[in-house]
Order: structure tokens, then C-alpha cells, then sequence
């Protein structure tokens, strides 16, 4: 068991405006989500002394934005342009994921390092297209890619689904359910993008290729804007507005393909088996012990991915299970209830963390999950930088 | 408009390393190379500085045989970057070598209709020139 198990607690969320292309520069959009998140906790930004993110532009090949506050925001730029760059103790930045820099900030927090962390991600939409590899040039892992026109996440994805229909003789009608249903989802979530857009199932099979068998409604819809989390000690979090969702526990992913693949089917397996044996040593708890689940969906084949990696359902039983609805709200066990990032917009598991926590303080509106206090999140698609949490409902007042 | 053609942008070329030099000097000469640990015995792709089985840095480069079979596959539908205006849908194929159980390598499938495609299907290695320094390996239906 981890040392500090439900000692350290979300006290607070706070959304942006999600939209396509905002107006509005990112600074103040990022600056629009602490603040948020903060009125949430019932507290103001004089309390934050800690800011933590993963800040990078994930684009590959050609321009990649770093102007601060309009591409990207780093923490001490956000502190600076807050007014509370002087009581910041700790920032976080460096890992690949943000989800990474939650764990950060929940070390920090529960060794007394600072009180009141923020974790945020702030995302904004390059001109053109994410997946356009327009450099002449493609260095490193890239330069075995990208000259075979294999340069976007979504072809990589591709070939795990492509992969996994060919082992267990399933086509893209299984998912057509689960794709509906989480679009039906996000209009019961406030923050969704894709609110006011319900889809069929049918619209599933006209959706626009983007890399055989992977569509556009396979992809989370990139947004501008941001999320952001306060974290505090339980302790704290119980004099707080809002009831806490208590960090349970935690565990990193490092595990990676060959260096030559982006990522397959075994691989994703492997590694997220991993993860789970991870955090099943941190909290004590198994793969049936949750009564909602907050799957990463950046792409969609690692919802069922991470069902069969966690141990949840057998190989091969992941697409069934969400087939089947068991995944819907109302089903055996709900995932990503808010609409996950294919409908809230993608926010590099910020989505999954803040519909846990939300789900477990029973604030989670017309989507809540009756009664639910124990979620397990996951984020990434299970190799190296991807991370579980299991996030609980507060028994202990 | 000076008469001249509108040169045709190419797909985007390997920015070769210390580590990859091995792999594309091969690739020009119409070997496929791969680099082996001299200390293992395991084969190792992408190259690398450092054999990810023990940690030997004692890598050396050793031609296979191009055969493979097909481990996954995906179809582009739109141009993933310049230089591949005319060359959707796009095969892009996962191979796997037979020197060595996940020794995977990506390449385009030529030659081959989406039908064709199938987990296991035997292939073998062919060579396409894209520039004037770069060749890169490519995957054809294997004869027989």
C-alpha cells in the first residue's frame, strides 16, 4: 500500500470554454480553469503554491508552436501572469503527460512541500492540422515513419485495431454502440465539446477514414482550452466547499515496443498489465472493484484495451463487453461518463481524472453513477508515461 | 510562371544518425540490414546505441534474410504529409522479420490490394530510391 493512500484529495475543478479555435489566448483561458477550479474549492488564487503541467504542443513534424501563453503555458508563465508567482513553492513541467505531473503534484502535496497544487493542461489547436508531417526532415524514431507516410497517431492506432479485428473477428459495427452511447454522455457533461451534438449509431459507419480502421470519430476532437485540478491533503479538503475525491493511489507505466513501433496490440497488453499490477500494490484493490471506470480515449481502441490490460474483462472480451453496453451508463460498470476526450475534447486525461473525482463526491449532475465510490482512470494507451489512478469517494468523515 | 515545372515535393526523407548510418548505407546497396548485439545475439530494430536485452553497447550490423510476414496494417485515406498527394489510400504495413519473434519494421505494402492483406501473409523485402542519397526498404508479396 502507498504510504499516503487517501491522504491527499481533488478539492477542486475548474473547466475553460472548450472550443475548436478560441479567440481567446491561452493564457487567459488556463488562467480562466484555476480560477475555477479554485471558486470550486471555494478558496482564491492566493492560496496556490504549487502549478504543475506537462506544457508541449503534441504536434509531429513541421511547426510545432512554443510561444508562451498563446501555443503553450508553463507554469512559472502562468504564476507570473496570475500575480502569484511569489508564493509558488513548487512547479512541475518536465514529463511527457500531464497525468505524470498529478502524481508530481500529489507527492509534493502529501510531503508537505505545498498546500494548494494546481495541475492543469492547457492545449491549443496548431493552424492546419495536427497530423501534416511537413518537415523535409524526419529525425530519430520519425525517421522510420515518416517516409512510409506512418507519421500520425492515428495511422498508429490504426494498425492496434486492425491487429486486434483480425485476432478476435471484429469489425468497426462493434463499436458503432459505444460510440453513440459515449456521444450521449457528453451532452449530460456541461463541459463537453461535442454538447448539443448527439450522434447514432449510424453516423458511426459514415464517419470520414482517417487511417483505415481508424475515423475521425475514433479521435478525440482537439480543443482550445484547459482543465484544471486543485489537490490539497484530505485533511484540508474537509473544510473545503466541496466533499474531497480521495487519491487512493497511483502507478506509472514503463513499458515500450520495439523502438521501431509506435505501438501493437501486445505491447499495449503488456504494458498496461503492468500499470494495474502497479496500482493493485498501491491501494490493496482488484480489477472488480470499481463501480465506475474513466478509460483514456484519446483514441478509441484503448477504452477496450485498457478493460482486457486492467484484467477487468479477458483478452479478446474488451469490444464485447462495450458492444454489449455493458461500458454505458446504466451497464455493469460506466466508462468515461462525461463523454471521455471523444466528446469533452482532448485534454490528455484531464477528462478522466476530473469524472472520477466527480463521480465519487456526487457531483457528477444527470450522469452520476448512483452511489459511486470507487473509480479506477486511466490515462495513455498503456506504454511508457502511462499512468492508473484510483480515485474514492471520502468514508472516512 | 517561368516555363519551368512545379517541382513535386518529397515524401519526408530519414535524417540519418550515428546510429541508423549502418541501416541506410545497407539500404542503398539494396541489403537489408539490422543491428545485432554482439554480446546476445539478439537482433535489434530501430538501431540504437545500446542493446535493449543487456545493455551492450556493443552493436554490430548483419544482414537478414527480407523475408517477413504481416503483423498488422493500416490504410491512410489522406495525404499524411507532402510528397503523398498521389499515393492515397496508402498501405502502411506492420512486417515482422523472420530472424527474430516482434523484430517488427514498418514499410509500405507494394503491389498488394487492401483484399490481399492478411496476419501472416508472407513478404519479402524490395527497395524504392526516393532521393539521391535515400533508399528505403519496402515490402512486395513474397514469390511462391
Amino acid at each position: 500500500m502507498w504510504a499516503f493512500s487517501n491522504k491527499v484529495a481533488i478539492a477542486g475543478i475548474g473547466y475553460s470554454v472548450l472550443t475548436r479555435r478560441s479567440e481567446t489566448p491561452l493564457l487567459a483561458l488556463a488562467a480562466d480553469a484555476v480560477a475555477a477550479a479554485c471558486a470550486d474549492a471555494g478558496l482564491t488564487r492566493r492560496v496556490i503554491d504549487a502549478l504543475v503541467t506537462s506544457p508541449g504542443m503534441p504536434r509531429y513534424g513541421g511547426v510545432k508552436g512554443t510561444v508562451e501563453g498563446i501555443d503553450v503555458v508553463n507554469p512559472w508563465f502562468l504564476g507570473e501572469h496570475m500575480g502569484i508567482a511569489g508564493q509558488v513553492l513548487y512547479t512541475g513541467s518536465t514529463n511527457g503527460m500531464v497525468t505524470q505531473g498529478f502524481i508530481d503534484a500529489a507527492l509534493a502535496v502529501a510531503s508537505g512541500a505545498c498546500t494548494h497544487a494546481i495541475v492543469y493542461r492547457a492545449l491549443h489547436v496548431p493552424p492546419g492540422s495536427y497530423v501534416n508531417y511537413e518537415s523535409k526532415y524526419a529525425a530519430d524514431q520519425f525517421q522510420y515513419f515518416a517516409p512510409y507516410g506512418f507519421s500520425g497517431p492515428p495511422a498508429w492506432a490504426a494498425t492496434v485495431m486492425r491487429r486486434y479485428f483480425e485476432l478476435y473477428g471484429y469489425s468497426r459495427a462493434d463499436m458503432a454502440r459505444y460510440i453513440a452511447d459515449n456521444r450521449a454522455n457528453c451532452q449530460l457533461n456541461p463541459n463537453g465539446y461535442w454538447r448539443g451534438k448527439p450522434l447514432a449509431r449510424e453516423d458511426y459507419f459514415d464517419a470520414r477514414m482517417i487511417a483505415d480502421p481508424m475515423s475521425i470519430l475514433d479521435c478525440d476532437i482537439p480543443v482550445d482550452g484547459c482543465a484544471a485540478l486543485l489537490l490539497t491533503s484530505t485533511e484540508r479538503a474537509r473544510d473545503l466547499r466541496q466533499k474531497p475525491a480521495l487519491l487512493t493511489g497511483f502507478a506509472h507505466g514503463t513499458h515500450s515496443p520495439p523502438w521501431s513501433v509506435p505501438m501493437t496490440l501486445e505491447d499495449i497488453w503488456t504494458g498496461c498489465e503492468q500499470v494495474a499490477a502497479r496500482l493493485w500494490d498501491a491501494t490493496g484493490m482488484g480489477p472488480h472493484d470499481f463501480d465506475n471506470a474513466h478509460l483514456y480515449d484519446g483514441f478509441s481502441p484503448f477504452v477496450y484495451l485498457w478493460l482486457e490490460g486492467l484484467g477487468i474483462v479477458p483478452k479478446g472480451e474488451g469490444l464485447s463487453f462495450l458492444r454489449d453496453g455493458h461500458g454505458s451508463l446504466g451497464g455493469k460498470l460506466p466508462i468515461n461518463t462525461g463523454g471521455g476526450a471523444l466528446g469533452e475534447g482532448r485534454l490528455h486525461g484531464m477528462t478522466q481524472l476530473a469524472e472520477a473525482a466527480a463521480q465519487v463526491t456526487d457531483r457528477a449532475g444527470e450522469r452520476q453513477v448512483p452511489g459511486a465510490s470507487r473509480a479506477i482512470a486511466t490515462i495513455s494507451n498503456g506504454l511508457t508515461k502511462a499512468t492508473g489512478f484510483v480515485i474514492c469517494r471520502d468514508e472516512g468523515q | 510562371m517561368n516555363g519551368e515545372a512545379e517541382p513535386v515535393p518529397l515524401r519526408p526523407l530519414p535524417l540519418v544518425d550515428d546510429a541508423s548510418a549502418g541501416f541506410w548505407a545497407a539500404a542503398r546497396e539494396h541489403r537489408l540490414a539490422i543491428q545485432r548485439c554482439t554480446a546476445c545475439d539478439r537482433f535489434n530494430h530501430a538501431p540504437s546505441l545500446a542493446c535493449a536485452a543487456c545493455g551492450s553497447f556493443d552493436l554490430a550490423y548483419a544482414d537478414v534474410s527480407g523475408k517477413a510476414t504481416l503483423f498488422s496494417w493500416t490504410v491512410i485515406k489522406e495525404p499524411p504529409a507532402p510528397g503523398f498527394e498521389g499515393r492515397v489510400p496508402l498501405i502502411v504495413g506492420i512486417v515482422e522479420l523472420a530472424e527474430q519473434p516482434h523484430l517488427l519494421m514498418v514499410a509500405n505494402l507494394l503491389g498488394l490490394a487492401e483484399a490481399d492483406l492478411k496476419l501472416g501473409l508472407p513478404l519479402e523485402v524490395t527497395f524504392e530510391q526516393v532521393s539521391e542519397e535515400i533508399t528505403l526498404p519496402q515490402f512486395v508479396a513474397a514469390e511462391g
